[in-house]
């Protein structure tokens, strides 16, 4: 069987029993990216890859990782807040430390696949420091206070 | 005196011939550099800056519309500056990749792709309008914030797309099939040898 067939035999596998449970395409992609060793570039899935074979699972992983990162570019910016205040309430940390994390560290610029088109990279990154810095406002002001009277949001580490 | 100046003269045209020579094989050396550095430009360009996807994105009115009606004003106008840096750098980068097409069709072109005279023709003037369309785009894009131009960004993006199209045929021995093909045909030159 020629190995593409298996790498989209893998995907499909990957999207019906882990992926489609992940409904964000946010979470998605840190889920992918948390799959990829930092020093060889490469995925891992043991579920995967016993299944299919290391290479394949590695190719399938990538696959649906370049996948995830395109529905999270092609999302409004509206949408990009909602899934981060989604994704931020799923997590077990503070809104405001979750917030000063990502604005520091940035770890969102390592969850991108390889070989990304760097503007496509950069519109990104761009549309996350707006979301950002739309929640840190919503953070320090509350949920009840009018649009209008909303302050200037504290941009001081 | 008479063939002193012929020695000499003949002296200069041989000189002269080497110069040529030397430039010739330079040139030679220096087209697979061409090809692949237009390729990547090809690439960029159909792949990266023009397609309708991100272009929409970068561009897109309902973000603003988001922004405006939902946030305070200090990320309206966060959001005015990310999108102007992005769209200068896609109308930056869009330059440079039609920079690098036009530099292999300058100079390497008519020696793999069959264009005819008046395609070239047609092209140098597409490249042309292109890099002033690109620097009135630049231009407008800095002063007047990255909504200024909607129509002015899809006719260039249309425009820059048509000349992808031609530099696409120019290009298309150095598709993979075409390669492997050669490829093929060059390890059996070696087998017969």
């Amino acid at each position: 069987m020629p190995k593409r067939i298996d790498v989209q035999r893998a995907a499909h596998d990957l999207h019906l029993r882990t992926l489609s449970k992940i409904s964000r395409p946010l979470d998605r992609l840190i889920y992918l990216a948390s799959t990829r060793d930092y020093n060889t570039g490469l995925y891992y899935h043991d579920g995967l890859a016993a299944r299919f074979s290391e290479e394949v699972a590695c190719e399938a992983l990538a696959d649906c990782h370049r996948e995830a990162f395109r529905e999270l570019t092609s999302s409004s910016l509206e949408d990009l807040v909602s899934q981060m205040e989604a994704y931020m309430a799923s997590l077990h940390t503070s809104r405001g430390e979750f917030i000063a994390a990502w604005r520091k560290l940035e770890p969102y610029r390592v969850a991108i696949p390889v070989n990304t088109d760097p503007l496509a990279a950069e519109f990104l990154f761009s549309n996350l420091k707006v979301a950002l810095a739309i929640l840190e406002t919503r953070l320090s002001i509350g949920p009840m206070t009018e649009p209008g009277a909303w302050p200037r949001p504290s941009l001081v580490q | 005196m008479i063939q002193l100046l012929l020695f000499l003269l003949v002296a200069v045209m041989l000189f002269f011939s080497l110069y040529l020579l030397a430039r010739r094989s330079s040139h030679a050396e220096g087209s697979a550099q061409d090809l692949l550095e237009a390729r990547q430009a090809l690439n960029a360009l159909q792949n990266g800056l023009l397609p309708q996807e991100i272009l929409g994105r970068i561009f897109a009115k309902e973000d603003l519309d988001y922004i405006t009606s939902a946030t305070p004003r200090c990320i309206h106008e966060l959001l005015l500056e990310e999108r102007k840096r992005i769209a200068l750098s896609w109308v930056g980068q869009v330059r440079r990749q039609l920079l690098s097409l036009r530099q292999f069709h300058l100079g390497s072109a008519r020696f793999y792709a069959q264009l005819n005279f008046r395609t070239e023709i047609r092209l140098a003037v597409d490249f042309a309008a292109l890099q002033s369309a690109c620097r009135a785009l630049q231009f407008l894009l800095y002063l007047r914030g990255p909504y200024a131009a909607p129509r002015m960004v899809e006719a260039t993006a249309a425009a820059a797309a048509k000349v992808c199209g031609i530099s696409e045929k120019s290009l298309a021995f150095l598709k993979p099939t075409h390669l492997s093909v050669i490829a093929d045909s060059s390890s059996r030159d070696r087998a017969t040898l």
